[in-house]
């Protein structure tokens, strides 16, 4: 991105520093999301430094960023909504982690989602638990019901090995349901959001 | 007369009408953001939260209401321009039926 540059020196910091909050704020973002916004909010400083009628830069800037906002507050609902459409789209669990931990402010469907991930979390832990005690941990099967994780005496493990695969196989499935659930509600709320 | 009333609502009324601003604004050409906001800000005297605009683009686009694109200009620092799509065009039709359907029937109840 080409920089502007002042001839003040003031004004360069000034501009320097915004610009450094706007890519610090934006980080979490993909690369092209983060240029975008970085190019779009340049753009916008630079033309209405054009546009401003105040005599000196420094205070023409002052006037721009102050109308534009802090980045943090300004960008919030943005960086929350582009990183929650990543997340939904790329599958990876650092973006859904984090997109979550962006959105959980905005409305109690998130939390759930949070839980839910949170349950996928402590079956891949059950895998882990099965690899080091394998005769303690399982799928059990008694008179009446079942369980997975550490079973009781009373029941009969009967997996065995294939606890691993078949567990990991049920996971990766409720993942992936999981995350098209949240795809679904992201599309619904932007809906409401449109409407109101 | 309650100053606060009237101020709260005029405040809630700019931000409802805002994207049905922009997209009225967007039909003649295409504008970049900070022509668009002067353009607001010209036709309505609105003082657009400016930083508040880009988010509200970047909803009009997922909904496929307006594409952009970047372009390059001679001072270096592209512009992005923004251009209602067709979807943009009849939803904006639909949006100014509902907003004269809206106006005739206050007009009726004040008769």
């Amino acid at each position: 991105m080409k920089q502007l540059e002042f001839k003040q020196e003031a004004a360069q910091r000034i501009y320097d520093d915004y610009i450094k909050r706007i890519n610090r704020t934006v980080a979490t973002l993909s690369n092209a999301d983060q240029q975008d916004i970085q190019l779009e909010f340049n753009s916008h400083i630079y033309e209405s430094m054009q546009g401003s009628s105040k005599e000196s830069e420094i205070d023409s800037l002052l006037d721009v960023l102050q109308k534009l906002g802090a980045p943090e507050e300004v960008l919030t609902q943005l960086v929350a909504d582009k990183k929650l459409e990543q997340a939904t789209k790329t599958f990876n669990p650092v973006h859904i982690f984090k997109a979550l931990a962006l959105n959980i402010s905005n409305g109690i469907s998130y939390t759930i989602f949070v839980i839910l991930y949170l349950i996928l979390g402590i079956g891949v832990f059950s895998v882990g638990a099965k690899i080091f005690f394998p005769d303690k941990v399982g799928f059990y099967v008694y008179e009446k019901g079942w369980s997975i994780g550490i079973g009781e005496n009373s029941g009969t493990e009967v997996l065995g090995n294939w606890f691993i695969p078949v567990m990991l196989g049920v996971l990766l499935l409720l993942y992936i349901l999981t995350t098209l659930m949240l795809r679904l509600i992201r599309k619904l709320k932007k809906k409401k959001k449109a409407l109101q | 007369m309650d100053e606060s009333f009237i101020h709260r609502w005029q405040s809630q009324l700019k931000k409802g009408t805002l994207s049905f601003i922009v997209l009225n604004i967007l039909q003649d050409k295409e504008y970049y953001g900070y022509e668009l906001i002067e353009s607001v800000r010209e036709h309505t005297e609105i003082e657009v939260a400016e930083g508040t605009l880009y988010p509200l683009m970047n909803r009009l686009k997922k909904d496929d209401l307006v594409t952009s694109k970047w372009v390059e200009q001679e001072s270096g620092i592209p512009r992005k321009y923004y251009t209602l799509t067709e979807t943009g065009v009849n939803t904006l039709k639909q949006m100014q039926m509902y907003w004269d359907g809206l106006e005739a029937s206050i007009k009726r109840i004040k008769l």
